[in-house]
Protein backbone atom coordinates (compact mmCIF):
# COMPACT_ATOMS: atom_id res chain seq x y z
CA UNK A 1 0.00 0.00 0.00
CA UNK A 2 2.86 2.36 0.69
CA UNK A 3 4.33 2.20 -2.82
CA UNK A 4 0.90 3.04 -4.25
CA UNK A 5 0.49 6.14 -2.07
CA UNK A 6 4.07 7.27 -2.70
CA UNK A 7 3.73 6.91 -6.44
CA UNK A 8 0.41 8.77 -6.47
CA UNK A 9 1.89 11.58 -4.37
CA UNK A 10 4.96 11.70 -6.60
CA UNK A 11 2.81 11.87 -9.71
CA UNK A 12 0.82 14.72 -8.15
CA UNK A 13 4.00 16.65 -7.41
CA UNK A 14 5.20 16.19 -11.00
CA UNK A 15 1.86 17.55 -12.25
CA UNK A 16 2.08 20.48 -9.85
CA UNK A 17 5.63 21.30 -10.89
CA UNK A 18 4.60 21.12 -14.51
CA UNK A 19 1.66 23.44 -13.90
CA UNK A 20 3.89 25.96 -12.09
CA UNK A 21 6.46 25.87 -14.85
CA UNK A 22 3.75 26.35 -17.50
CA UNK A 23 2.32 29.32 -15.61
CA UNK A 24 5.76 30.89 -15.27
CA UNK A 25 6.54 30.39 -18.94
CA UNK A 26 3.18 31.74 -19.96
CA UNK A 27 3.54 34.93 -17.93
CA UNK A 28 7.13 35.46 -19.15
CA UNK A 29 6.15 35.03 -22.77
CA UNK A 30 3.09 37.15 -22.35
CA UNK A 31 4.90 40.06 -20.68
CA UNK A 32 7.75 40.17 -23.22
CA UNK A 33 5.35 40.05 -26.13
CA UNK A 34 3.12 42.80 -24.69
CA UNK A 35 6.19 44.88 -23.78
CA UNK A 36 7.64 44.68 -27.25
CA UNK A 37 4.22 45.38 -28.74
CA UNK A 38 3.57 48.38 -26.52
CA UNK A 39 7.05 49.82 -27.14
CA UNK A 40 6.33 49.61 -30.83
CA UNK A 41 2.95 51.30 -30.69
CA UNK A 42 2.87 53.79 -27.85
CA UNK A 43 4.67 54.86 -24.64
CA UNK A 44 1.54 54.96 -22.44
CA UNK A 45 1.00 52.70 -19.45
CA UNK A 46 0.74 49.06 -20.51
CA UNK A 47 -2.76 47.67 -20.28
CA UNK A 48 -3.28 44.31 -18.53
CA UNK A 49 0.36 43.28 -18.13
CA UNK A 50 -0.60 39.79 -17.03
CA UNK A 51 -3.56 38.37 -18.84
CA UNK A 52 -5.63 35.53 -17.38
CA UNK A 53 -3.94 32.11 -17.35
CA UNK A 54 -5.15 29.62 -19.92
CA UNK A 55 -7.80 27.28 -18.55
CA UNK A 56 -5.71 24.10 -19.00
CA UNK A 57 -3.03 25.32 -16.59
CA UNK A 58 -5.63 26.05 -13.90
CA UNK A 59 -7.21 22.64 -14.36
CA UNK A 60 -3.81 20.95 -14.18
CA UNK A 61 -3.02 22.73 -10.88
CA UNK A 62 -6.31 21.67 -9.29
CA UNK A 63 -5.94 18.08 -10.49
CA UNK A 64 -2.36 17.99 -9.17
CA UNK A 65 -3.42 19.19 -5.71
CA UNK A 66 -6.25 16.67 -5.54
CA UNK A 67 -3.86 13.88 -6.57
CA UNK A 68 -1.35 14.87 -3.88
CA UNK A 69 -4.12 14.92 -1.28
CA UNK A 70 -5.29 11.47 -2.36
CA UNK A 71 -1.75 10.11 -2.16
CA UNK A 72 -1.16 11.53 1.32
CA UNK A 73 -4.48 10.26 2.64
CA UNK A 74 -3.77 6.77 1.28
CA UNK A 75 -0.37 6.82 2.96
CA UNK A 76 -1.55 7.56 6.51
CA UNK A 77 -0.72 4.92 9.12
CA UNK A 78 -3.47 2.84 10.65
CA UNK A 79 -5.70 4.81 12.98
CA UNK A 80 -5.35 4.22 16.68
CA UNK A 81 -8.41 3.31 18.75
CA UNK A 82 -9.96 6.31 20.45
CA UNK A 83 -12.04 4.40 22.94
CA UNK A 84 -10.20 3.78 26.18
CA UNK A 85 -11.28 0.18 26.66
CA UNK A 86 -10.48 -0.78 23.06
CA UNK A 87 -7.04 0.80 23.31
CA UNK A 88 -6.33 -0.80 26.69
CA UNK A 89 -7.60 -4.13 25.41
CA UNK A 90 -5.27 -3.93 22.45
CA UNK A 91 -2.32 -3.39 24.76
CA UNK A 92 -3.26 -6.38 26.91
CA UNK A 93 -4.23 -8.68 24.06
CA UNK A 94 -1.53 -7.98 21.50
CA UNK A 95 1.34 -6.65 23.56
CA UNK A 96 4.22 -5.12 21.62
CA UNK A 97 3.21 -6.83 18.40
CA UNK A 98 0.07 -4.75 18.07
CA UNK A 99 2.07 -1.56 17.84
CA UNK A 100 4.60 -2.44 15.17
CA UNK A 101 5.04 -0.11 12.25
CA UNK A 102 5.70 -1.21 8.71
CA UNK A 103 9.37 -2.03 9.31
CA UNK A 104 8.67 -4.56 12.05
CA UNK A 105 9.87 -2.23 14.77
CA UNK A 106 7.82 -1.29 17.79
CA UNK A 107 6.58 2.28 17.70
CA UNK A 108 8.76 4.70 19.60
CA UNK A 109 5.96 6.08 21.72
CA UNK A 110 4.69 2.65 22.73
CA UNK A 111 4.85 2.30 26.50
CA UNK A 112 2.66 -0.74 27.08
CA UNK A 113 0.34 -0.30 30.00
CA UNK A 114 1.21 3.20 31.23
CA UNK A 115 -0.04 2.31 34.70
CA UNK A 116 2.31 -0.61 35.09
CA UNK A 117 4.77 1.71 36.84
CA UNK A 118 2.30 1.84 39.72
CA UNK A 119 2.99 -1.84 40.28
CA UNK A 120 6.65 -2.07 39.32
CA UNK A 121 7.44 1.27 41.05
CA UNK A 122 10.90 2.23 39.78
CA UNK A 123 11.28 4.85 42.51
CA UNK A 124 11.18 2.19 45.21
CA UNK A 125 13.11 -0.52 43.42
CA UNK A 126 14.71 -3.03 45.82
CA UNK A 127 17.95 -3.63 43.97
CA UNK A 128 19.38 -6.08 46.50
CA UNK A 129 16.37 -8.36 46.24
CA UNK A 130 16.55 -8.19 42.45
CA UNK A 131 20.22 -9.14 42.52
CA UNK A 132 19.52 -12.06 44.82
CA UNK A 133 16.72 -13.29 42.60
CA UNK A 134 18.87 -12.94 39.54
CA UNK A 135 21.72 -14.88 41.12
CA UNK A 136 19.26 -17.64 42.04
CA UNK A 137 17.93 -17.70 38.52
CA UNK A 138 21.46 -18.09 37.16
CA UNK A 139 22.18 -20.87 39.65
CA UNK A 140 19.12 -22.73 38.44
CA UNK A 141 20.62 -22.70 34.98
CA UNK A 142 18.79 -19.81 33.36
CA UNK A 143 20.16 -18.33 30.18
CA UNK A 144 19.07 -15.89 27.51
CA UNK A 145 17.26 -18.61 25.62
CA UNK A 146 15.57 -20.06 28.71
CA UNK B 1 14.65 -4.82 21.81
CA UNK B 2 16.06 -1.33 22.10
CA UNK B 3 12.63 -0.06 22.98
CA UNK B 4 12.61 -1.91 26.27
CA UNK B 5 15.61 0.15 27.37
CA UNK B 6 13.33 3.16 27.35
CA UNK B 7 11.15 1.75 30.11
CA UNK B 8 12.01 1.03 33.74
CA UNK B 9 13.33 -2.54 33.76
CA UNK B 10 11.94 -3.65 37.13
CA UNK B 11 9.27 -5.96 35.75
CA UNK B 12 11.41 -7.62 33.08
CA UNK B 13 12.22 -11.29 33.31
CA UNK B 14 15.78 -12.27 34.26
CA UNK B 15 16.44 -13.48 30.72
CA UNK B 16 15.60 -10.10 29.22
CA UNK B 17 17.61 -8.29 31.89
CA UNK B 18 20.62 -10.48 31.13
CA UNK B 19 20.24 -9.83 27.43
CA UNK B 20 20.06 -6.08 28.02
CA UNK B 21 23.12 -6.02 30.24
CA UNK B 22 25.06 -8.13 27.77
CA UNK B 23 24.48 -5.40 25.24
CA UNK B 24 25.94 -2.87 27.67
CA UNK B 25 29.61 -2.84 26.53
CA UNK B 26 28.52 -2.44 22.93
CA UNK B 27 26.00 0.28 23.76
CA UNK B 28 28.48 2.12 25.93
CA UNK B 29 31.00 2.11 23.10
CA UNK B 30 28.59 3.31 20.43
CA UNK B 31 26.44 5.85 22.25
CA UNK B 32 27.94 9.28 22.81
CA UNK B 33 29.22 9.84 26.31
CA UNK B 34 28.58 13.54 26.46
CA UNK B 35 26.99 16.09 24.22
CA UNK B 36 28.29 19.60 24.57
CA UNK B 37 25.59 22.10 23.71
CA UNK B 38 27.75 24.66 21.94
CA UNK B 39 30.46 23.28 19.77
CA UNK B 40 31.26 22.81 16.13
CA UNK B 41 30.60 19.09 16.32
CA UNK B 42 26.97 19.67 17.26
CA UNK B 43 26.46 20.83 13.69
CA UNK B 44 26.87 17.37 12.23
CA UNK B 45 26.39 14.94 15.10
CA UNK B 46 22.93 13.84 16.16
CA UNK B 47 20.97 16.09 18.46
CA UNK B 48 20.75 15.23 22.12
CA UNK B 49 17.58 13.30 22.88
CA UNK B 50 15.98 12.56 26.23
CA UNK B 51 15.91 8.90 25.20
CA UNK B 52 19.70 8.77 25.44
CA UNK B 53 19.71 9.53 29.15
CA UNK B 54 16.73 7.29 29.85
CA UNK B 55 18.66 4.53 28.13
CA UNK B 56 21.67 5.15 30.37
CA UNK B 57 19.54 5.06 33.50
CA UNK B 58 17.74 1.86 32.57
CA UNK B 59 20.92 0.23 31.34
CA UNK B 60 22.48 0.99 34.69
CA UNK B 61 19.59 -0.66 36.52
CA UNK B 62 19.78 -3.76 34.34
CA UNK B 63 23.55 -3.99 34.79
CA UNK B 64 23.27 -3.66 38.55
CA UNK B 65 20.70 -6.42 38.57
CA UNK B 66 22.91 -8.80 36.65
CA UNK B 67 26.01 -7.86 38.62
CA UNK B 68 27.88 -6.01 35.87
CA UNK B 69 29.05 -3.24 38.17
CA UNK B 70 31.69 -1.89 35.79
CA UNK B 71 29.19 -0.96 33.10
CA UNK B 72 26.80 0.35 35.70
CA UNK B 73 29.48 2.61 37.09
CA UNK B 74 30.31 3.88 33.63
CA UNK B 75 26.64 4.74 33.05
CA UNK B 76 26.53 6.54 36.37
CA UNK B 77 29.68 8.49 35.55
CA UNK B 78 28.34 9.64 32.22
CA UNK B 79 25.05 10.68 33.78
CA UNK B 80 26.93 12.61 36.45
CA UNK B 81 29.04 14.30 33.79
CA UNK B 82 25.89 15.48 32.07
CA UNK B 83 23.64 16.46 34.96
CA UNK B 84 26.04 17.22 37.79
CA UNK B 85 26.47 15.47 41.10
CA UNK B 86 23.87 17.57 42.91
CA UNK B 87 21.00 16.51 40.67
CA UNK B 88 18.31 14.99 42.90
CA UNK B 89 17.65 12.02 40.69
CA UNK B 90 21.36 11.30 40.37
CA UNK B 91 21.81 11.41 44.13
CA UNK B 92 19.20 8.66 44.33
CA UNK B 93 20.87 6.69 41.55
CA UNK B 94 24.25 6.96 43.24
CA UNK B 95 22.69 5.71 46.45
CA UNK B 96 21.15 2.84 44.53
CA UNK B 97 24.56 1.91 43.18
CA UNK B 98 26.06 1.91 46.65
CA UNK B 99 23.19 -0.20 47.95
CA UNK B 100 23.80 -2.72 45.22
CA UNK B 101 27.51 -3.09 45.89
CA UNK B 102 27.13 -3.09 49.69
CA UNK B 103 27.92 -6.56 50.94
CA UNK B 104 27.11 -6.38 54.64
CA UNK B 105 24.71 -4.68 56.99
CA UNK B 106 27.21 -2.03 58.09
CA UNK B 107 27.65 -0.79 54.55
CA UNK B 108 23.89 -0.57 54.19
CA UNK B 109 23.66 1.41 57.41
CA UNK B 110 26.26 3.78 56.03
CA UNK B 111 24.18 4.32 52.90
CA UNK B 112 21.12 4.92 55.05
CA UNK B 113 23.05 7.46 57.11
CA UNK B 114 24.10 9.19 53.91
CA UNK B 115 20.48 9.41 52.76
CA UNK B 116 19.53 10.92 56.08
CA UNK B 117 22.29 13.50 55.81
CA UNK B 118 21.05 14.50 52.36
CA UNK B 119 17.51 14.76 53.67
CA UNK B 120 18.56 16.96 56.59
CA UNK B 121 20.04 19.41 54.11
CA UNK B 122 17.14 19.23 51.71
CA UNK B 123 13.98 17.61 53.09
CA UNK B 124 12.17 18.13 49.77
CA UNK B 125 14.46 15.74 47.89
CA UNK B 126 11.80 13.30 46.69
CA UNK B 127 13.93 10.67 44.90
CA UNK B 128 16.26 10.31 47.87
CA UNK B 129 13.45 10.04 50.40
CA UNK B 130 11.93 7.31 48.23
CA UNK B 131 15.28 5.51 48.17
CA UNK B 132 15.51 5.78 51.94
CA UNK B 133 12.10 4.15 52.31
CA UNK B 134 13.02 1.45 49.79
CA UNK B 135 16.22 0.73 51.72
CA UNK B 136 14.26 0.47 54.97
CA UNK B 137 11.95 -2.08 53.33
CA UNK B 138 14.92 -3.94 51.96
CA UNK B 139 16.43 -4.13 55.48
CA UNK B 140 13.13 -5.62 56.77
CA UNK B 141 12.32 -2.59 58.91
CA UNK B 142 8.72 -2.51 57.72
CA UNK B 143 7.13 -0.50 60.53
CA UNK B 144 9.73 2.25 60.17
CA UNK B 145 9.17 2.23 56.43
CA UNK B 146 5.41 2.59 56.90
CA UNK B 147 5.90 5.57 59.20
CA UNK B 148 8.35 7.17 56.79
CA UNK B 149 5.99 6.59 53.87
CA UNK B 150 3.11 8.14 55.77
CA UNK B 151 5.23 11.22 56.46
CA UNK B 152 6.23 11.31 52.82
CA UNK B 153 2.60 11.15 51.73
CA UNK B 154 1.63 13.91 54.15
CA UNK B 155 4.04 16.11 52.23
CA UNK B 156 3.07 14.87 48.79
CA UNK B 157 -0.40 13.33 48.80
CA UNK B 158 -0.71 13.03 45.02
CA UNK B 159 2.17 10.62 44.56
CA UNK B 160 0.36 7.54 43.24
CA UNK B 161 3.52 5.46 43.25
CA UNK B 162 4.04 6.02 46.96
CA UNK B 163 0.41 5.24 47.80
CA UNK B 164 0.72 2.03 45.84
CA UNK B 165 3.91 1.09 47.68
CA UNK B 166 2.22 1.84 50.98
CA UNK B 167 -0.69 -0.42 50.14
CA UNK B 168 1.72 -3.25 49.35
CA UNK B 169 3.44 -2.75 52.69
CA UNK B 170 0.08 -2.87 54.49
CA UNK B 171 -0.89 -6.03 52.62
CA UNK B 172 2.37 -7.69 53.59
CA UNK B 173 1.65 -6.91 57.25
CA UNK B 174 -1.95 -8.05 56.94
CA UNK B 175 -3.58 -4.65 57.50
CA UNK B 176 -6.20 -4.89 54.79
CA UNK B 177 -8.44 -1.87 55.59
CA UNK B 178 -5.42 0.43 55.40
CA UNK B 179 -4.21 -1.22 52.20
CA UNK B 180 -7.63 -0.74 50.61
CA UNK B 181 -7.63 2.91 51.63
CA UNK B 182 -4.20 3.44 50.07
CA UNK B 183 -5.27 1.82 46.81
CA UNK B 184 -8.38 3.98 46.73
CA UNK B 185 -6.08 6.97 46.99
CA UNK B 186 -4.14 5.69 43.99
CA UNK B 187 -7.41 5.49 42.09
CA UNK B 188 -8.22 9.09 42.99
CA UNK B 189 -5.04 10.14 41.17
CA UNK B 190 -5.32 7.71 38.26
CA UNK B 191 -8.99 6.75 37.97
CA UNK B 192 -8.52 4.94 34.65
CA UNK B 193 -5.75 2.57 35.74
CA UNK B 194 -7.31 -0.78 34.98
CA UNK B 195 -4.57 -2.77 36.66
CA UNK B 196 -5.01 -0.82 39.91
CA UNK B 197 -8.74 -1.55 39.86
CA UNK B 198 -7.87 -5.23 39.49
CA UNK B 199 -5.29 -4.94 42.26
CA UNK B 200 -7.86 -3.36 44.57
CA UNK B 201 -10.19 -6.23 43.70
CA UNK B 202 -7.49 -8.70 44.66
CA UNK B 203 -6.79 -6.97 47.97
CA UNK B 204 -10.52 -6.87 48.74
CA UNK B 205 -10.71 -10.57 47.94
CA UNK B 206 -7.82 -11.25 50.32
CA UNK B 207 -9.53 -9.09 52.94
CA UNK B 208 -12.75 -11.07 52.57
CA UNK B 209 -10.93 -14.31 53.33
CA UNK B 210 -9.18 -12.88 56.39
CA UNK B 211 -10.87 -13.27 59.78
CA UNK B 212 -12.35 -9.75 59.80
CA UNK B 213 -13.60 -10.09 56.26
CA UNK B 214 -17.23 -9.98 55.28
CA UNK B 215 -19.39 -10.69 52.29
CA UNK B 216 -19.45 -6.93 51.67
CA UNK B 217 -15.76 -7.09 50.82
CA UNK B 218 -16.44 -9.84 48.35
CA UNK B 219 -19.20 -7.90 46.62
CA UNK B 220 -16.99 -4.80 46.45
CA UNK B 221 -14.18 -6.91 45.05
CA UNK B 222 -16.48 -8.19 42.32
CA UNK B 223 -17.47 -4.63 41.45
CA UNK B 224 -13.81 -3.61 41.20
CA UNK B 225 -13.05 -6.44 38.82
CA UNK B 226 -16.08 -5.46 36.75
CA UNK B 227 -14.74 -1.91 36.55
CA UNK B 228 -11.32 -3.11 35.41
CA UNK B 229 -12.97 -5.12 32.63
CA UNK B 230 -15.05 -2.09 31.71
CA UNK B 231 -11.83 -0.11 31.29
CA UNK B 232 -9.99 -2.78 29.31
CA UNK B 233 -11.42 -5.27 26.84
CA UNK B 234 -10.34 -8.90 27.23
CA UNK B 235 -8.42 -8.20 30.45
CA UNK B 236 -7.31 -11.63 31.59
CA UNK B 237 -6.53 -10.58 35.16
CA UNK B 238 -9.92 -8.90 35.50
CA UNK B 239 -11.86 -11.90 34.20
CA UNK B 240 -9.82 -14.25 36.37
CA UNK B 241 -10.68 -12.20 39.43
CA UNK B 242 -14.30 -11.94 38.39
CA UNK B 243 -14.51 -15.71 38.08
CA UNK B 244 -12.92 -16.22 41.52
CA UNK B 245 -15.14 -13.69 43.28
CA UNK B 246 -18.40 -14.75 41.65
CA UNK B 247 -17.75 -18.42 42.45
CA UNK B 248 -17.10 -17.59 46.08
CA UNK B 249 -19.95 -15.11 46.23
CA UNK B 250 -22.43 -17.66 44.90
CA UNK B 251 -21.61 -20.16 47.65
CA UNK B 252 -21.73 -17.43 50.33
CA UNK B 253 -25.01 -15.99 49.12
CA UNK B 254 -26.71 -19.36 48.99
CA UNK B 255 -25.54 -20.12 52.55
CA UNK B 256 -26.65 -16.90 54.21
CA UNK B 257 -29.84 -15.47 52.81
CA UNK B 258 -30.78 -13.92 56.15
CA UNK B 259 -27.75 -11.72 56.69
CA UNK B 260 -28.34 -10.08 53.35
CA UNK B 261 -30.95 -7.65 54.62
CA UNK B 262 -29.20 -6.78 57.87
CA UNK B 263 -25.88 -5.89 56.28
CA UNK B 264 -27.14 -4.06 53.25
CA UNK B 265 -27.79 -0.80 55.08
CA UNK B 266 -24.08 -0.20 55.77
CA UNK B 267 -23.13 0.27 52.14
CA UNK B 268 -24.22 -0.70 48.69
CA UNK B 269 -26.75 -3.53 48.66
CA UNK B 270 -25.41 -6.96 47.83
CA UNK B 271 -25.88 -8.05 44.24
CA UNK B 272 -28.65 -10.47 43.43
CA UNK B 273 -27.89 -14.14 42.86
CA UNK B 274 -29.14 -13.89 39.29
CA UNK B 275 -26.72 -11.19 38.23
CA UNK B 276 -23.80 -12.86 39.97
CA UNK B 277 -24.59 -16.06 38.10
CA UNK B 278 -24.66 -14.26 34.80
CA UNK B 279 -21.37 -12.52 35.55
CA UNK B 280 -19.83 -15.86 36.42
CA UNK B 281 -20.99 -17.32 33.12
CA UNK B 282 -19.58 -14.34 31.26
CA UNK B 283 -16.23 -14.69 32.98
CA UNK B 284 -16.06 -18.39 32.15
CA UNK B 285 -16.92 -17.77 28.52
CA UNK B 286 -14.38 -14.97 28.18
CA UNK B 287 -11.61 -16.85 29.97
CA UNK B 288 -12.05 -19.90 27.78
CA UNK B 289 -12.08 -17.71 24.67
CA UNK B 290 -8.83 -16.02 25.71
CA UNK B 291 -7.13 -19.32 26.55
CA UNK B 292 -8.36 -20.95 23.34
CA UNK B 293 -7.26 -18.12 21.11
CA UNK B 294 -3.90 -17.67 22.82
CA UNK B 295 -2.95 -21.34 22.76
CA UNK B 296 -4.33 -21.68 19.24
CA UNK B 297 -1.72 -19.19 18.09
CA UNK B 298 -4.26 -16.61 16.95
CA UNK B 299 -2.51 -13.49 15.72
CA UNK B 300 -3.37 -10.52 17.92
CA UNK B 301 -3.90 -12.60 21.06
CA UNK B 302 -0.28 -13.29 21.90
CA UNK B 303 0.32 -10.40 24.32
CA UNK B 304 -0.68 -12.34 27.43
CA UNK B 305 1.94 -13.70 29.75
CA UNK B 306 2.42 -17.45 29.69
CA UNK B 307 1.97 -18.06 33.45
CA UNK B 308 -1.28 -16.10 33.42
CA UNK B 309 -2.67 -18.25 30.63
CA UNK B 310 -1.67 -21.43 32.47
CA UNK B 311 -3.33 -20.17 35.65
CA UNK B 312 -6.52 -19.34 33.75
CA UNK B 313 -6.51 -22.81 32.19
CA UNK B 314 -6.09 -24.30 35.65
CA UNK B 315 -9.05 -22.31 36.98
CA UNK B 316 -11.25 -23.40 34.10
CA UNK B 317 -10.26 -27.05 34.59
CA UNK B 318 -11.04 -26.83 38.29
CA UNK B 319 -14.44 -25.43 37.43
CA UNK B 320 -15.16 -28.04 34.78
CA UNK B 321 -14.07 -31.07 36.82
CA UNK B 322 -17.26 -31.51 38.93
CA UNK B 323 -19.42 -31.38 35.82
CA UNK B 324 -17.60 -34.13 33.98
CA UNK B 325 -17.50 -36.39 36.99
Amino acid sequence: MTWLSTSITGFGFVLLAHACYSAHEHSALHSTSTASLSSLTSHGPSVSAVAALPIDISIETIVAILTICLGLVLGTPELRPIQWRVWAGQIEREGEKGFMNGDGEVDKDYVGNPFKVLESRPGFVDIRKQRKEFAEWVREGGSVEG
Amino acid sequence: MASSLLHPPAHLSPAVALQLSQQAPYLLRTTPSAISPYSMSSLWSAAESPELWTTYENLMLSCLRTGDEQSAHLCLERLTERFGADNERLMALRGLFQEAIANDNDALKKVLKEYENILVEDPANMPVSKRRIALLISMDRTTEAITALNNFLDASPTDAEAWSELSDLYVSSGMFPQAIFALEEVLLVTPNAWNIHARLGEVLYMASSSETGSVQHLAESMRRFCRSIELCDDYLRGYYGLKMTTTKLLTTLSQSQVSRQSKSDTGLPLPGVKSVERLSELATAKLSEIVRRNTGGDAGWQGYEKPEIIAAQELLNRDAAPITR
